[in-house]
């Protein structure tokens, strides 16, 4: 028997090895280590206070902390009894649409791209396509310019507080980021196309999906957790029901089954699910490329980031028009600090992440539970490993790690917030 | 010859890393500067065998993570520390007071299957020799690439000499002290152009202390504000938990 490994793999955030055992051409095992060490944000936050909750868990990751920021301010507003504005609600949306515009353009340029026109980064792209490397910096720098506008930085919001934000951009600042975003559309759909250009494997997964749903919504920010093969609809509040964990020897993360079985979080399961919601010009730019739903090949996850790139620059136009014309108010909102557990759940750019804390009357955390996008993928992305391997595992050793690679980055996986 | 630069990650969110990309208008000149020589989250490729600078970002959790370090430090030139975590332990170093088995027990059951190596949270500095110091939680990019220029050129590490309160003094922001919140400004390292505190959200210390704090007299203030010096203690445990190498 041979092990064909490829250690700390790169191109993706955190530390983990493919490991691929083989036996007279026969692929016998085949499994995605995690060696990222684990932080435990779940233990630290215990005998911490609620405010100080969301600037702790916002750590887990340095890509979709304005998700997690939200989460974790949710889940407490939920046991302070506290009902944001309208306002503030917007500006949220706002502040996750920045970090999903960041998120799936480093992801799709920086990360993925490399693999399918064989360079080892997006940097020597400076001299053989600089308008490709120049649109990718430019998403970038638009999603980072939109969470800074709303949160005061790209990475960990200042701003998002407890019942609202403690300081609010001024209306010339939005109504320059509205200018941004609109320019920004056609970028986005050049990367659907960009994307679409690029062959993939003819693959189906064999788990289920799940995303947040919401009715008249593409959901991003509140819903009901839907299944994609099961067809059920189920509260945020009972995700300890339907999620189950279970620790693994080879991961430092835990993987995650529903009803038994692996699934997949993140853009393909959102589009899966919420697709007849998406806005004009990504609904438009997916039916040119000719991307048909359902579609249960995981390696258009990344195809499905493209198009809600377009998705997000049309729906943030929106937001930023909103609050242009609409007034009201974000200032925090007074409240009493009550003990008692809140759970809620919110799309960050990689899938749903639950969070759900306890508090004393004090309003002192006495139990935390938080289950990040990654974590839910990893027992899928084994499954999936497991399919795929055996049909190329003649290819050169080189050649066969490249294609495992290729799927395993369609996952976009953040190996620091499956493990944190 | 452009020095060759290596990044590594420990226990991080790799959130400074993202901070470094998220340059987006100075990278390439960066990049044309320097001869990059691994970066994983950025690009395929081994770890050289030789370099020059080091750049390392992230808290030391594991037994693998201290025996990087020591080739980390024998082979580079220069070692540059990155974000919180790799000064003061950061967020990570909350687990410092905790006790490891339990931790362990806690978050995966029993029967941990992974608890190969692990040991306490530690800032890089207090592992190895550390030449530069990009501190925050997040690093601002700007002071990434004025201590690179640093190393460039062969300066030395430069360190403000005021804490975070004289910022917020020259930028005339309302003190939060005054309206009853918990700012670490009185005892954090300066340097941050007091972003925190200009947005209206009081400082929490994630540059670590200042050399020049003095921790009574800010208590003392805190009492004569009204109030609890405890709040002070506390708030700094967010960032600087992470005393000492264990």
């Amino acid at each position: 028997m041979s092990t064909i490994t490829a250690e700390h793999v790169a191109r993706i955030e955190g530390h983990g090895t493919i490991t691929v055992d083989v036996e007279d051409r026969r692929v016998t095992d085949v499994h995605m280590d995690i060696v990222e060490p684990a932080r435990f944000f779940e233990s630290m936050v215990v005998g911490r206070r609620y405010d100080e909750i969301p600037v702790i868990t916002s750590r887990i990751c340095g890509i979709c902390s304005p998700t997690h920021t939200v989460t974790a301010l949710k889940a407490v507003e939920a046991v302070m009894g506290i009902q944001v504005s309208e306002r503030t609600e917007l500006l949220r949306r706002l502040l996750i649409y920045g970090s999903f515009m960041q998120n799936h353009a480093t992801h799709l340029y920086v990360f993925a791209a490399p693999d399918f026109v064989g360079l080892p980064s997006v940097f020597p792209l400076a001299q053989s396509a600089p308008d490709v490397l120049h649109r990718a910096l430019k998403i970038k720098k638009a999603g980072n310019s939109l969470t800074t506008l709303i949160g005061g930085r790209p990475v960990h919001p200042i701003t998002a507080v407890l019942g609202g934000f403690s300081s609010e951009p001024s209306r010339d600042a939005l109504e320059e980021m509205r200018e941004v975003l609109i320019d920004l559309v056609q970028d986005a759909e050049e990367t659907v196309r960009l994307f679409a250009s690029f062959d993939v494997p003819d693959f189906a997964m064999d788990g289920d999906m799940l995303a947040l749903v919401s009715d008249g919504d593409y959901a991003i920010y509140d819903g009901v957790t839907a299944s994609f093969a099961a067809g059920w609809r189920r509260p945020v509040e009972e995700y300890r029901e339907f999620i189950s964990e279970t620790v693994v020897g080879h991961s430092n993360a835990k993987h995650s089954t529903v009803g038994g079985r692996s699934f997949m979080v993140g853009a393909l399961a959102r589009l899966n699910l919420s697709g007849d919601e998406l806005m004009p010009r990504a609904g438009a730019v997916m039916a040119e490329i000719g991307l048909k739903l359902p579609c249960e090949n995981s390696f258009y996850n990344n195809l499905a980031q493209a198009v809600e790139l377009v998705d997000a620059c049309e729906r943030c136009i929106g937001y930023l028009d909103q609050l242009i014309e609409d007034g009201g108010t974000s200032a925090p909102i007074a409240f009493t600090v009550r003990s008692g557990t809140g759970i809620a759940a919110t799309e960050a750019p990689r899938g749903t992440v639950y969070h759900s804390y306890t508090f004393d009357d004090a309003g002192i955390v006495i139990a935390g539970d938080i289950i990040t996008p990654t974590a839910q993928n990893l027992s899928n992305l084994d499954s999936d490993m497991r399919l795929f391997a055996p049909g190329i595992v003649d290819l050169a050793r080189e050649s066969f790690l490249l294609e495992m690679e290729k799927l395993v980055r369609a996952y976009d996986l953040c190996l620091s917030c499956s493990v944190h | 010859m452009p020095p060759r630069v290596v990044i590594f990650s420990l226990a991080s969110d790799f959130g400074c890393q993202v901070q470094l990309t998220n340059m987006e208008d100075e990278l390439l000149e960066v990049l044309g500067l320097i001869d990059l020589g691994y970066w994983q989250l950025a690009s395929s490729g081994e770890v050289p065998e030789s370099y020059d600078v080091a750049v390392i970002e992230g808290a030391v959790t594991t037994d693998e993570h201290v025996e990087l370090l020591a080739r980390v430090r024998k082979e580079a030139r220069r070692v540059i520390a990155i974000g919180a975590c790799a000064c003061t332990g950061g967020i990570a170093g909350l687990a410092y007071g905790l006790d490891l088995e339990e931790r362990f027990a806690s978050v995966y059951g029993a029967d941990a299957p992974v608890a190969r190596g692990r040991r306490l949270p530690a800032s890089v500095a207090s592992v190895i020799d550390v030449d530069y110091h990009v501190p925050g939680c997040p690093i601002d990019p700007r002071d990434f690439v004025d201590v690179l220029s640093r190393v460039l050129l062969g300066l030395s590490d430069k360190h403000p000499d005021d804490p975070m309160c004289a910022i917020c003094k020259i930028k005339e922001n309302i003190c939060l002290l005054d309206k009853g919140e918990p700012c670490l400004g009185l005892v954090t390292d300066g340097g941050c152009q007091a972003r925190c505190v200009s947005l209206g959200m009081p400082c929490k210390g994630c540059r670590g202390l200042s050399p020049a704090a003095n921790l009574d007299a800010a208590r003392a203030i805190y009492r004569a504000k009204g109030l609890d010096p405890a709040l002070l203690d506390r708030t700094l445990d967010l960032y600087n938990s992470a005393r000492e190498a264990v």
